[in-house]
């Protein structure tokens, strides 16, 4: 009998009123790879958080070695045995590998001082018995992304570790790099180390877990061993069935004459001339959008689809662009937002707080930032033109808000979304791009957007929505294009597909299996 | 009965405790400034019966100490209020009064091409500023240090390291006799500096209520990132605000040189940390996206009563440096406060 | 909100000059100073230019040390910390505070001009202390002599310190400023006298101990013969005797400053404790100033001196103790 390490047991965790979790069991055993599925928002982090003393506020067990435990932190739940990988690495750049790996619990030398030649001897030590080859000395910084990764799996071992947890380990590693991770990760299982491998990518999955389990609203939705001719079962464990209802939408069939192309992307590509890592450019993107049509991007996480709607919208990285993109039958390469918007087309960025609002800011200049042009005489702001357009905008999006002189930060995140949207709106745009528009949003203010959309969409304009959420996407869109590294993959009519069928388009290559 | 009811305004103002709070804070540079003007009408000393504090002359040359400080703070506020500092504007003071000086005295200019061109070498080294901040994403705390350095050279080397004289006149080496008006006062009382302060503040707010420019500056010092995405000219308008800066450290420069009759290179110094000062006890939020020109202005006239009541009451001048320190703290601690609360 | 505050702070400054203008003219300044007498009260102004400096807290304590001596005289004391503009508001809150003398040592000539003017047409008697300030409005003027204290020490240096001669070594003061230009002058003026002394280099010392050493430590490495050191004040002196004492030529070169204040780390102490051979007094004017005062107030004389001139006064370890007693030193 192989010995369990971890037992999560009747997991339920709640924020505010959102359930997270409900009732979820995990195990992990000595010496398996044991991977975790599921769509965003699922309950996967929720639930790697709490087997990592992130969150302490739950309700169920959480035993290892067979004894409940609470912990208190991650520095308790290390003690534990319990380390975690994170995508973005926990190591400091400008120390040494060597550095990194005892920081926080340097050896000294009698008089107190840094035992350097102990610290490298352990660094060897540690490399060896992984079988990396890696200076000790070098800085984190200039190692890449995968030797970083392996830095961070020493370290965990070196503490001791017996469960590691990693979060989308291959997410940004080329394909030798993977393969060197996965011989790595063969060793620790002969070692007995357990392990937890979140990803999306089913290639992986199906070559190195031993089983997996799939979670979908916060629930276990089944568990099963991985193999290539389980795929459509895991795929379709994933999506679940029930939620397209709410989804349901009274298409329009537009007569094809009407259709007018608006946006036409032929072989775009951009070279950014200082890469950025973890950022998925487009790589020879063919895509269009007609007038009055929504089509959707879909993609996992690193697919490329915001850095898409960041090159159509101006908003990239200095890069050498190529390609040829029209709008409206004239070429179209905004320098700039402002570029952008002058042409017509408006962004709805993925995160909210962080690149489209000021909470503090009031909600009625928050709206009009983008059209005050349309509101100034003279740079002065015309009160009473802004005034009603306002209150005009406010009713057409029914944004719920105290006052339009309310702070932002009052508002509930639909509304404050709706405060975004109604900002590009008010610009009059010809081509709206959003990027997980109800990411944070309750289901009713969701289903007002979808059918805002909708509305915006019989007028004419054209919209290119990206959202890692399917049912949505197959919900709302008339067309669905899966982007994968930074290409299409796939471009699909939502009439005829499901759920796994763009999933599965996203998970794999074109040609197949690439690994 | 009806006496006994409140009246309407009165239910308003009282309706609760919380909100009664909340509307002090809304004006609280304000309250502050009329509690330290009633502080200091109890703490004046009299004379023959008479508050010295609130002779006419005194009042007068409260706004008339402050107005430079005041308008290098009016254009302090734009900077801080865009999420940036301005450190050079004591320098360009120094800067502005040598040109003044050296224009209108040595090169025997009349005023009128004499403060125009001042005025805009204060708007260039601002704007050149404003771009270098923008363009090459350093810190406005780094390019105008180095601002600061500039102008302070600049001036020394245009004056010879000497204050230059201005003495008034027809003759060669002598500047009009308009100019002089710097140094007066309508009416006898009312100081023209403090005249030009006012001015330039009640623009200030006019500008920062009622246009499109002050709300790309709002928005860029809320969240810049999101600035840029809506389309707002973040280039252009750190530009714009940083020549601002620079043209009305220029214009406390030229008034600096009026009231002094002289043009010294090392005038200024200093000032641009009691334009901060004033721009911060104003209630505006060194981070910025948040804060009012009108508390600014109220700073700004805080001080320059603080000054004026410790020095009527001989307070030693290093238990007044004391005492400011802690009014400045005291402020940024309201500001706090004023945060938790709403 | 923010409106709200924009505008109540603007009316609110605005009422504060508007008050100021409704209650012109509704004081007479030139009653007020019109009386002069015994057994009456006086409030006196005391603007300093910087009181960082030594010399001129010297002379802040002069001044209010001597006016405790003196029946009804109160001092008040503002300082401006090297700022013209901050010394024009001093006086100008001296003025609202009806002073009935003003003392000002001025930080510049030029700006301070017209405040000044101000108050002398305001009919306050002023007094300027050590800086001048344009014009005549004022009523008396009391600073030292520089030609003739750099004089006295070239004539200590001709008959006393070298009868015999010797290469003498010279830290001048910030290069540009008058009181440097004058001691270099009447120094050499001094000197003429014995031609056996030869001045081998001069240096500036910017006045500053610290940079007193360096300069002597360069100019000992060149000058290892020097027989004596003529520094322009007395912190120079005492940096130039740390350079030697660190060559261990302490004991050869003689070396003399200028100030003699009365204060622990002034030269008056150095020529006591024998670091310096001597030492010439800058004299503040302070005691000088109040003198005056009391003349002007309170004896109603209409006839004061309108330029007084201190002399110095030579301090060797003979009198160093008794010119630090009566100098007030502690």
């Amino acid at each position: 009998m192989v010995p369990e390490l971890v037992r999560m047991s009747g997991i339920t965790k709640r924020f505010g009123g959102v359930l997270a979790c409900a009732g979820v069991d995990f195990t992990v055993r000595a010496g398996e790879v044991h991977a975790l599925l599921g769509e965003n928002g699922a309950g996967k982090s929720t639930l790697m958080n709490i087997l990592s003393g992130v969150h302490t506020d739950y309700e169920g067990d959480v035993a290892v070695h067979g004894e409940v435990v609470r912990l208190r932190d991650p520095a308790d739940a290390q003690r534990h045995g319990i380390a975690t990988i994170h995508q973005e690495l926990d190591l400091v750049p400008q120390l040494t590998v060597a550095e990194n790996l005892v920081l926080g619990r340097e050896p000294r030398t009698r008089a107190r001082l840094l035992d350097r030649r102990a610290m490298q001897r352990l660094a060897r030590e540690e490399f060896a018995a992984l079988g990396i080859d890696l200076d000790p000395n070098r800085p984190v910084g200039s190692l890449r992304v995968g030797e970083q990764q392996l830095v961070e799996i020493a370290k965990a071992l070196s503490l001791h570790a017996q469960v590691l947890v990693m979060d989308e380990p291959t997410a940004a590693l080329a394909d030798a790099e993977v393969s060197r991770l996965f011989e790595i990760i063969d060793g620790l299982r002969r070692r007995g180390v357990g392990i937890v491998y979140i990803s999306h990518r089913m290639e992986e999955i199906e070559v190195i877990a031993d089983r997996a389990t799939v979670l979908r609203n916060g629930a276990v939705a089944g568990s099963l061993t991985p193999a290539p001719e389980h795929r459509p079962q895991l795929i379709s464990l994933m999506v679940g069935r029930s939620v397209e209802a709410m989804f349901a939408r009274p298409k329009t069939q537009k007569p094809a004459a009407e259709a007018r192309p608006l946006l036409r992307v032929a072989g775009l590509t951009v070279r950014p001339r200082t890469p950025r890592p973890g950022r998925a450019e487009p790589d020879g993107i063919d895509l269009s959008v007609d007038a009055g049509e929504i089509v959707g991007l879909a993609g996992l996480m690193g697919s490329g689809r915001t850095e898409l709607l960041e090159t159509l919208f101006g908003a990239g990285p200095a890069a050498r662009v190529t390609g040829a993109v029209t709008l409206d039958g004239l070429p179209y390469a905004p320098k700039s937002p402002r570029a952008a918007l002058a042409r017509g087309v408006g962004l709805v960025p993925e995160d909210r707080r962080g690149s489209a609002l000021t909470l503090p800011h009031q909600v009625d200049h928050s709206m009009v930032l983008s059209a005050l042009s349309r509101l100034t005489t003279l740079g002065f702001v015309r009160r009473t033109r802004e005034r009603a357009s306002v209150l005009d905008m406010m009713r057409r999006l029914a944004v719920k808000a105290g006052a339009p002189t309310a702070p932002v930060g009052s508002l509930s995140g639909g509304n404050q979304q709706k405060v975004v949207l109604a900002r590009q709106l008010m610009t009059v745009p010809r081509l709206l791009l959003l990027d997980e528009p109800t990411r944070g949003v309750d289901v009713g203010a969701k289903a007002e957007i979808y059918q805002i959309l909708h509305r915006l969409a019989d007028e004419g304009m054209g919209i290119l929505l990206a959202s890692s959420e399917l049912p949505e996407l197959l919900g709302v869109c008339d067309r669905v294009v899966v982007l994968r590294r930074g290409a299409v993959a796939a471009d699909l009519d939502p009439a005829d597909v499901t759920g796994d069928d763009v999933l599965a388009a996203a998970m794999t290559a074109p040609g197949g299996t690439d690994r | 009965m009806t006496l006994l009811k409140t009246p309407p305004a009165l239910a308003r103002l009282t309706g609760g405790r919380r909100e009664l709070v909340d509307r002090l804070f809304a004006v609280q540079s304000l309250v502050a400034l009329l509690v330290v003007f009633i502080v200091a009408i109890l703490a004046s000393p009299t004379r023959d019966g008479e508050i010295l504090f609130l002779t006419a002359g005194n009042l007068g040359n409260i706004v008339r100490a402050v107005s430079e400080i005041g308008i290098i703070a009016v254009g302090m506020t734009f900077v801080v209020l865009l999420g940036g500092i301005d450190l050079s504007v004591g320098a360009i003071l120094g800067l502005s009064a040598v040109g003044t000086a050296t224009l209108m005295v040595d090169s025997g200019y009349g005023i009128a091409p004499t403060v125009p061109a001042v005025l805009a070498i204060g708007a260039v080294i601002g704007a050149l500023q404003g771009y270098a901040t923008a363009r090459l994403g350093i810190q406005s705390f780094i390019v105008t240090l180095a601002g600061l350095q500039v102008a302070r050279g600049l001036a020394r080397i245009w004056s010879g390291g000497l204050g230059i004289p201005i003495a008034y006149g027809d003759g060669p080496l002598q500047a009009p006799p308009a100019f002089e008006i710097l140094n007066g006062s309508i009416n006898g009382v009312v100081p023209v500096p403090a005249v030009l302060f006012l001015a330039v503040g009640v623009a200030a707010i006019v500008v920062l209520r009622t246009t499109a420019f002050a709300r790309h500056v709002y928005a860029i010092g809320g969240n810049e990132k999101a600035a840029r995405l809506s389309g707002v000219p973040v280039t252009r308008v750190k530009v714009a605000v940083f020549a601002v800066c620079g043209l009305l450290a220029a214009v406390a420069g030229v008034i600096h040189a009026g009231q002094l009759n002289q043009g010294s290179p090392n005038d200024g110094a200093g000032y641009e940390l009691d334009a901060i000062a004033a721009v911060v006890i104003g209630g505006t939020s060194l981070s910025g996206g948040s804060g009012s020109m009108g508390g600014t202005l109220a700073g700004a006239l805080m001080l320059g009563v603080l000054n004026n009541i410790l020095a009527l009451n001989n307070i030693d001048a290093n238990v007044q440096l004391l005492i400011k320190g802690l009014v400045i703290v005291a402020a940024a601690g309201l500001q706090r406060l004023r945060r938790g609360v709403a | 909100m923010r409106t709200r505050t924009a505008i109540l702070a603007a009316v609110a400054a605005g009422a504060l000059l508007a008050s100021a203008a409704c209650s012109v003219e509704k004081d007479d300044p030139a009653a007020a100073n019109a009386a002069c007498g015994p057994d009456r009260q006086y409030l006196i102004g005391m603007s300093q230019a910087n009181n960082a400096e030594p010399y001129r807290q010297v002379m802040n304590n002069d001044v209010t040390t001597a006016a405790e001596a003196v029946k009804g005289f109160e001092v008040v004391v503002a300082d401006a910390a090297q700022d013209n503009s901050k010394q024009v508001a001093d006086v100008e809150n001296f003025l609202t505070q009806k002073i009935n003398l003003l003392i000002i040592s001025p930080n510049e000539a030029k700006p301070l001009t017209a405040v000044v003017k101000k108050a002398y047409d305001a009919g306050i008697p002023v007094i300027v202390l050590d800086r001048k300030v344009e014009g005549d409005a004022y009523t008396a003027f009391i600073g030292g002599d520089n030609v003739a204290i750099g004089k006295a020490a070239g004539e200590f240096y001709a008959t006393r310190l070298l009868p015999d001669g010797g290469k003498v070594i010279e830290i001048a003061g910030l290069p540009g400023s008058t009181p440097a230009a004058e001691r270099a002058q009447g120094f050499r003026d001094g000197i003429a006298a014995n031609p056996k002394i030869q001045i081998v280099a001069s240096q500036p010392g910017d006045w500053l101990r610290e940079k007193g050493q360096s300069v002597a430590d360069a100019l000992l490495k060149a000058h290892p013969d020097a027989a004596a050191i003529y520094a322009h004040n007395d912190p120079m002196a005492e940096g130039a005797y740390l350079a030697a004492k660190a060559a261990g030529l302490d004991k050869k070169i003689k070396f003399t400053g200028i100030d003699a204040l009365p204060v622990p780390s002034g030269g008056i102490k150095a020529v006591e404790e024998g670091r310096l051979a001597a030492t010439f007094q800058y004299a503040t004017g302070g005691r000088e100033a109040v003198d005056l005062a009391k003349k002007i107030l309170i004896d109603c004389s209409k006839d004061v001196p309108r330029s007084t001139t201190l002399g110095t006064q030579q301090i060797t370890a003979e009198n160093a103790k008794d010119v630090y007693a009566k100098l007030g030193g502690s």
